[in-house]
């Protein structure tokens, strides 16, 4: 582990109290996302996410369906672009041992230059 | 406090709805390539701090938002738990329905989708969520998704450029979709009913539809038509498909025209005969939808639970329910003939045959579905009018004529049209409106609680007792000032169960009150019998107070009817042209409602006697099996059975000494106990031979539910033969051990030698008459053989 994430207690604390109430993306083992407003954690990483959207990839079924759809348009340049499938879910827990990413969400304005 | 979470709740909510926040904003990073529209927004990987971080708080210890309690948690979604998170997948699952719609069908399969698409629709009906049976099906969903508007629109392959399309117009389609129209379409107007009527959600039945809107906007002409259609179609390519499937898929389109014609019908509430047209069709169709049952071919993959993540609902999938075509059968069989049947309730012919078709239909084995149990509701107060075309007043003044007044001046409805104040008849005019503004809803809701599923039945009784009893004491003080309107002289009179009373008044209103309190009495304690409130050692006493309450309705029957004599005569001997051939027949009418009335509380309290000496000599004979309770006592139980009646002025409640003593009986010999029994039942016997078994459908006032309810009295009388059959067997049992007479050690000889089973109701012959079953043991039987 890289020396810069041993924090000291204090300093744990803090980063994650700074993390309160800011818009996290989690994402899960089966590589959903879940988009809300960070509330809680505890010592096994369990967050708890307020208004939370989930976000699913496009099936293969649906990439394909796309594709041909592209295909035979006249505009195709080789990319397609889908939106992802979202559903509103509420207040969630994730627990820590299926989170494999989580992201924070910042305006670009607040962050030191 | 609450107050507070609700403003930072919207508080919240409002931020989250700002455009920064706004959810459909933020773009993915994952393929397909990140596109973030919002330039402002950064995100930033945070995983392993956030782990590390996580990682060194103490053992219970939380990060947490001060304005967030644990308390709120508990109402969260817990991600990747199957049984909370209904998108999470098994490893290897996909979202995907795998199942292609427009792949071509073979006759047969269609056959089999349909016959397990009526599987799951008697699912439906019989209270699974939409969700679990009929929304399971990838047609149907293909069908309702997105919303159709038009007919053209309502099908599964939807194909808007080309509408000449091969696969649309494949004749298989368009039988399957036919049959999907006309099912769901049935679906809408079957919740549409239910829910406008009482019933319980999720109890009964659910009524949720998940924002599909089962084709309400497309109308059932275009929808029959379609039908009508896919069956000349079939009919067209029969050589081709065989005879004998085309024939089969053809009586599944004629069931749903049926259905949907019966529904239409329905609405009318007016001339049951052309209205069971229908059904009968369908259940004619039905007999022969089973027999070609064996020529679908199933097709399972047509179903799936996957639909269900995309239903309005945040519920994890739960399985589809498989009724088999065996029980479908059954219960469609029922529907139908329940269907029928409850048809002719719109044949009126008085309030109290009314009651009584009621009353027999609700308790049948197994009950109607609530379907047509709301169906009932609809057709008995749709609009505040009965069954189509009656007034409550109307209703309730035959009812009153029955009962009470015979040929009354103050149900005569000139009254309503005198205008001079101080004319006696205005003022029984306005007394007579005020009770019936009173007591309308109450009269109105025993019919609504009987349509209610059995255990409902008995709690909305139970809620009942008190609106009765209020009812019947504003109806005393409306009774004291029509006495004075009539000039009515207090009158003593006798009768066979009372000796002379003191002169009283006949107060009509509040004795016809009083004597449906007693009814609502004696059917909550039947009930009880019905739904296994009471436990084996409870029915010697349950038993007792029915039989106090139907002896109070007896000796309260035989007042009205002294009343209702003496004022007939006073009438006749007034002179012979006053009595009108109207009247005549209406009291005629009346007295025998009291009769039939008064043999039926007879038997009940004489029956129920019997069976309570029975069952206390049983007890004595330690044969009933007794519960150990630690926290419970006698006393508190009898607190709780009796809690309905507490509230009750009359009858009293007996105290408790006097319920343990009438249970107990302790100063009668077992003996005089059998001998009392016997005789009780035996004068139980009487009243059938002698009164109920010979009165045809106008003098037992069950016109329309005759038979329903000679089969019912039936039952009550094998109850009371099989009753002094099980008295006679502990007699003879008491009597072979005649030489005993030390009385505990006789008692002891007679536990080893007889056993005693208690059935379940649905094991006896009338499930208000718990009959106990005696044999003599094998050993004892022997030993007997050898004696002689």
């Amino acid at each position: 582990m890289p020396a810069a994430e041993q924090m000291s207690r204090g300093e744990a604390g803090d980063f994650l109290q700074s993390l309160l109430n800011k818009n996290l993306r989690v994402t899960t083992t089966d590589a959903r996302m879940f988009w809300g407003g960070f509330k809680c954690t505890d010592p096994e990483s369990n967050v708890i996410l307020q208004h939370t959207y989930e976000y699913r990839h496009p099936s293969t079924q649906q990439l394909l369906l796309a594709e041909a759809v592209a295909t035979t348009g006249n505009n195709n340049n080789g990319t397609i672009k889908m939106e992802m499938q979202s559903r509103y879910l509420g207040l969630v827990v994730i627990p820590g041992k299926y989170i494999t990413k989580i992201e924070v969400e910042e305006f670009a304005s607040q962050l030191p230059k | 406090m609450k107050t507070t979470t609700q403003d930072e709740a919207t508080v919240s909510e409002e931020l989250a709805q700002l455009s920064v926040n706004n959810p459909n904003l933020v773009e993915m990073d994952d393929p397909p390539p990140p596109q973030i529209t919002s330039e402002g927004i950064i995100t930033t990987d945070i995983t392993h701090k956030f782990k590390a971080a996580a990682s060194t708080l103490e053992p219970g210890e939380l990060i947490k938002d001060g304005f967030f309690t644990l308390f709120e948690s508990v109402g969260s979604l817990e991600i990747m738990d199957p049984k909370m998170d209904s998108g999470c997948l098994a490893p290897g699952e996909s979202l995907d329905e795998e199942y292609d719609v427009t792949r071509p069908l073979l006759p047969s399969e269609v056959l089999g989708i349909i016959d397990q698409l009526l599987c799951l629709e008697m699912a439906w009906h019989l209270g699974y969520p939409l969700s679990q049976t009929l929304f399971t099906n990838v047609y149907i969903e293909a069908m309702q998704m997105p919303s159709p508007t038009t007919i053209q629109e309502a099908h599964f392959i939807r194909s808007d450029d080309n509408q000449g399309d091969g696969a649309a117009q494949n004749p298989m389609f368009t039988v399957l979709r036919a049959y999907c129209l006309g099912l769901l379409k049935a679906c809408w107007y079957v919740n549409e009913r239910i829910k406008s009527e009482h019933y319980y959600e999720e109890e009964d039945f659910v009524t949720n539809t998940y924002h599909r809107s089962l084709l309400e906007d497309i109308d059932r002409t275009e929808i029959r038509d379609e039908i009508l259609a896919a069956r000349r179609l079939l009919h067209s390519i029969r050589h081709e498909i065989s005879e004998e499937v085309s024939q089969a898929l053809s009586l599944r389109l004629e069931l749903r025209t049926a259905f949907l014609r019966a529904i239409e019908l329905s609405e009318l509430r007016s001339n049951p005969d052309s209205l069971s047209l229908p059904w009968s069709q369908m259940k004619a169709v039905w007999a022969a939808i089973n027999k070609s049952h064996h020529l679908g071919k199933p097709v399972p993959e047509a179903f799936s639970t996957k639909i269900q993540r995309r239903v309005a609902s945040t519920m994890p999938p739960r399985p589809i329910v498989h009724l088999s075509f065996e029980e479908t059968f059954k219960h469609f069989n029922n529907l139908l003939e329940d269907g029928i049947e409850v048809l002719k309730v719109l044949n009126y012919h008085d309030p109290q045959s009314l009651l009584n078709f009621v009353l027999t239909f609700q308790a049948k084995k197994p009950q109607p579905l609530v379907y047509i149990r709301t169906l009932l509701q609809n057709f008995l107060f749709k609009d505040m009018v009965i069954l189509g075309n009656l007034s409550i007043r109307q209703v309730l003044d035959a009812d009153l004529s029955i009962v009470v007044l015979p040929g009354s001046r103050l149900l005569d409805p000139a009254n309503d049209a005198v205008e001079a104040p101080y004319d006696p008849r205005f003022a029984m005019a306005h007394q007579m409106e005020v009770f019936r503004q009173r007591a309308a809803q109450s009269y109105l809701d025993i019919h609504r609680a009987f349509c209610q599923n059995r255990c409902r039945v008995r709690r909305t009784l139970c809620h009942s007792i008190q609106d009765w009893e209020t009812v019947q004491i504003d109806a005393e003080d409306i009774d004291q000032l029509l006495a004075v309107q009539l000039e009515e002289q207090p009158m003593s009179y006798t009768t066979t169960l009372t000796s002379s009373s003191e002169p009283a008044l006949s107060l009509p209103l509040s004795s016809w009150a009083y004597l449906y309190k007693l009814r609502l009495m004696e059917w909550i304690v039947q009930l009880g019998f019905e739904l296994e409130t009471y436990q084996p050692d409870e029915l010697a006493g349950m038993y007792w107070y029915l039989s106090y309450l139907a002896k109070t309705r007896a000796q309260h029957v035989e007042r009205i009817k002294a009343f209702t004599v003496s004022r007939y005569n006073e009438k006749r001997i007034a002179g012979t042209s006053k009595v009108t051939k109207s009247e005549e027949e209406q009291h005629k009418r009346s007295l025998s409602y009291l009769r039939v009335t008064l043999i039926d509380a007879a038997v009940t309290w004489e029956l129920a006697d019997g069976l309570s000496c029975l069952y206390t000599v049983l007890h004595r004979l330690k044969l009933i099996p007794t519960y150990p309770g630690p926290y419970s006592s006698d006393e508190l139980r009898y607190d709780i059975r009796m809690k309905p009646f507490s509230t009750v002025g009359l009858p009293e409640l007996p105290s408790f000494e006097t319920f343990k003593n009438a249970t107990a009986q302790p100063d009668t010999s077992t003996a005089d106990l059998l001998t009392y029994a016997l005789r009780a039942v035996e004068g139980a016997k009487r009243g059938f031979h002698d009164g109920l078994a010979v009165l045809n459908e106008k003098e037992a006032f069950t016109v329309g539910t005759h038979e329903r309810w000679v089969a019912r009295t039936k039952n009550t009388l094998k109850s009371v033969i099989s009753t002094s059959i099980a008295i006679g067997a502990v007699q003879r049992a008491l009597n072979n051990n005649g030489e005993n007479n030390n009385k505990e050690c006789r008692d002891d000889v007679l536990h080893n030698d007889l056993k005693v089973e208690v059935p379940k109701p649905d094991k006896t012959y009338h499930e208000w008459w718990i009959v106990p079953k005696i044999t003599v043991t094998e050993k004892k039987k022997a030993a007997g053989g050898e004696g002689v």
